[in-house]
């Protein structure tokens, strides 16, 4: 890999930036442009799919990944895996669903304190990973349990109480005819994108990815920046907690497990790579929101689980052998040899 | 580290045995949870006297040897500096694949095991396949591969059920000569067996490539065939977990794997497998895993809720790792005067 790349720069021309831009364009606009295909695709099989309706039902259903994901996608940008997203997801909704008990009093403060404890707890394991240099993937893994058991026995093994009712209804309203949920994701988005690319923060986070010794050096707390990019992925696995109590008005103890692995497969699907130091968030969207796609397509055509699960993971390994380097690479190297012949 | 400095030069010979025993603990991560392991079962022991009977003995041995097992597998693929997270879904399908074409008696039981040694083979030469040659990260194409397998076992049998040979689920779960726990002599033949691979070529190139890929290719490893290799022993273990499994539980289901998935990482971090890759081992692992699953039965003998048995198991994780990190770092020191 190092030695690829030390021949890519000694052809004296820096052509690194224009060439991750140039794959990443590429590999959002396949991933985009091949949920639009199934979406409209689905229409083959019952007339009512592929309208907007069914539009607006997978961004809803795909906006829980999406907000798990930002996190999870922050922590690999970091060289690091977050691995405590399931059990995070729990206690936001078990924290959502006890604490307010059913009530919208304490709404306004419960909400910022589960995001608080969320964000504390990610701190922790970036303390590990920074300052005690656990390896990320036991640090979370291990904190994944403690949390989990902590849930268990908060909950005495069943989670009681309800989301507040103005939560409930918020994940029912509309706005202009769009349903809130939906606009939620588009805001989300549009805040993890400019936090990702267009902040300072952001690109200091690309900066310790890419070679942390190097952002050390140049006077980056590469320390401070890790534990800050633990500590968002936490916030943002609460949050969806909260969303999802909200939206199933309950919490379960088993609440978060459906979303770990795809929010890993959501990240790389999205073109980023698990080593760090590359992707872009409108990638991790795209991933997202395919995954939910073919997940909701599969159950609409009634076939056997077994099957749904295979296909699941065959697109997962088409789209990684598909997204790999040496496509890129084939791919400029034809439309260069094409432009100038 | 000041004191360090001004040592006498006649203390060298001396500091150099120190260092040689510190390198060695931290290279055998085994003794470290061996010790753990032996402090645990006298707690175990002091709690619940009736712990020691050969009954007790057994069927915690029996408990212990799928993710033994597991385990055992998950450090090949560590050791070559990589993660395998297709274990979940081997375990399901080889325990789904006994339990629906079982095969009488002991010849009955080979046919069988030779069934889930080629699914593990096969599915982990995929993984060495992907990993090795097509240069796809592990993590993620051991993830496309488990989801694959998860599916093909819920083809094969849609809802926990089937149910599993005799002899697989009466011999291999008793005593022989009703003295020494089957399970016993299979986690000691897993050792043995890793002790004589780890001499041959491919498992010192295993150590090369994962303490540095680049440099291993440079002396003239082949790192492709190691790694390939890696992934393909990690599936035949895998294989055998799932097999121990129906042995014990004597009936199939499709999710069996999915408990395993996150505890034989865990086991491997007990055992003092760096994830970095390149150093630990499996026996370390092995110990690790049966640790996991004796610290259950402590905390439950000791009263604690079991709630929050993963507090301790968490907890403990971290703190083995440290403890690890701790040595390494004592001896390197001393390793640099």
């Amino acid at each position: 890999m190092s030695l690829e790349q030390d021949m890519d720069t000694s052809a004296g021309v820096d052509t690194r930036a224009a060439s991750r831009f140039g794959s990443e364009a590429i590999t959002i606009a396949v991933i985009f442009g091949l949920t639009i295909v199934l979406i409209l695709g689905s229409r083959f099989i019952s007339p009512a799919f592929g309208g907007w309706g069914q539009t607006e039902t997978i961004l809803f259903l795909s906006s829980f990944l999406v907000f798990c994901s930002f996190g999870q996608g922050l922590v690999i940008l970091v060289r690091g895996l977050d691995l405590s997203i399931a059990s995070m997801i729990t206690l936001g909704g078990v924290l959502t669903t006890t604490w307010l008990a059913g009530s919208n009093e304490g709404l306004w403060y419960v909400v910022p304190a589960i995001l608080v404890v969320s964000a504390a707890i990610g701190s922790i394991s970036g303390f590990g990973v920074t300052m005690l240099r656990i390896p990320p993937f036991i640090m979370t893994l291990a904190m994944g349990i403690i949390i989990y058991s902590l849930c268990l026995g908060y909950t005495q093994g069943t989670p009681r109480g309800y989301p507040a009712p103005a939560l409930a209804d918020l994940m029912r309203a509309h706005f202009l005819g769009v349903p809130a949920p939906v606009i939620l994701l588009l805001v989300f988005v549009a805040i993890a994108v400019v936090l990702q690319s267009w902040t300072v923060l952001g690109r200091r986070l690309y900066a310790v990815g890419n070679n942390p010794i190097a952002a050390h050096v140049s006077g980056l707390s590469t320390n401070k920046l890790t534990i800050g990019a633990y500590a968002i992925s936490a916030m943002c696995a609460g949050f969806t907690g909260i969303a999802l109590a909200a939206y199933a008005n309950g919490a379960t103890l088993r609440m978060g497990d459906d979303y770990l692995l795809p929010s890993i497969a959501a990240v790389v699907v999205g073109g980023s790579s698990i080593l760090g130091g590359k992707g872009n968030f409108l990638g991790t969207v795209g991933g997202a929101i395919l995954l939910t796609t073919l997940g909701t397509i599969l159950a609409a055509l009634g076939i056997e689980q077994g099957w749904k699960t295979i296909i699941e993971g065959a697109v997962i390994l088409v789209a990684l052998i598909i997204l790999r380097e040496s496509v890129y690479e084939a791919i400029r190297v034809w439309m260069g040899r094409s432009s100038t012949g | 580290m000041s004191a360090a400095d001004t040592t006498p030069m006649t203390d060298t010979a001396q500091a150099s045995d120190k260092r040689r025993l510190l390198t060695g603990l931290a290279s055998q991560g085994a003794v470290l949870i061996t010790v753990v392991y032996v402090l645990l079962w006298i707690i175990y022991a002091s709690e619940q006297p009736s712990a020691l009977s050969a009954y007790s003995i057994e069927s915690l041995l029996n408990n212990s040897l799928p993710l033994m097992l597991a385990a055992a597998g998950q450090t090949f693929v560590v050791l070559q500096g990589g993660f395998d997270l297709s274990v979940a879904g081997i375990i399901s399908l080889s325990n789904v694949v006994v339990a629906v074409y079982p095969v009488e008696g002991p010849f009955g039981a080979l046919v069988n095991l030779a069934m889930v040694v080629g699914i593990g083979l096969a599915v982990g030469a995929t993984n060495g396949f992907l990993v090795a040659y097509m240069r796809i990260q592990s993590i993620a194409a051991t993830l496309a591969t488990m989801i694959i397998c998860q599916g093909i076992a819920l083809l094969i049998l849609k809802a926990p059920g089937g149910y599993v040979s005799e002899f697989i689920s009466y011999e291999l779960t008793g005593s022989l000569f009703g003295v020494v726990p089957v399970a016993a002599v299979i986690g000691a033949a897993v050792a043995v067996i890793w002790l004589a691979f780890r001499r041959t070529n491919t498992g010192i190139a295993l150590y090369a490539v994962g303490r540095d890929a680049a440099a291993a290719e440079l002396s003239g490893i082949d790192v492709r065939r190691a790694r390939f290799a890696a992934f393909c022993w990690a599936g035949v273990l895998y294989g055998c977990a799932g097999y121990m499994l129906s042995a014990q539980t004597a009936t199939g289901n499709p999710s069996a794997g999915e408990p395993f998935l996150l505890l034989c990482f865990a086991a491997v971090a007990l055992g003092g497998t760096s994830f970095s890759g390149g150093s630990g081992g499996v026996i370390g692992s092995l110990i690790g895993a049966a640790t996991l699953m004796l610290m259950q039965k402590v905390l439950f003998s000791t009263g604690v809720s079991s709630f929050y048995t993963g507090v301790f198991q968490g907890v403990i994780m971290i703190l083995a790792v440290l403890f690890a990190a701790f040595v390494q770092y004592m001896s390197r020191s001393r390793g640099n005067r």
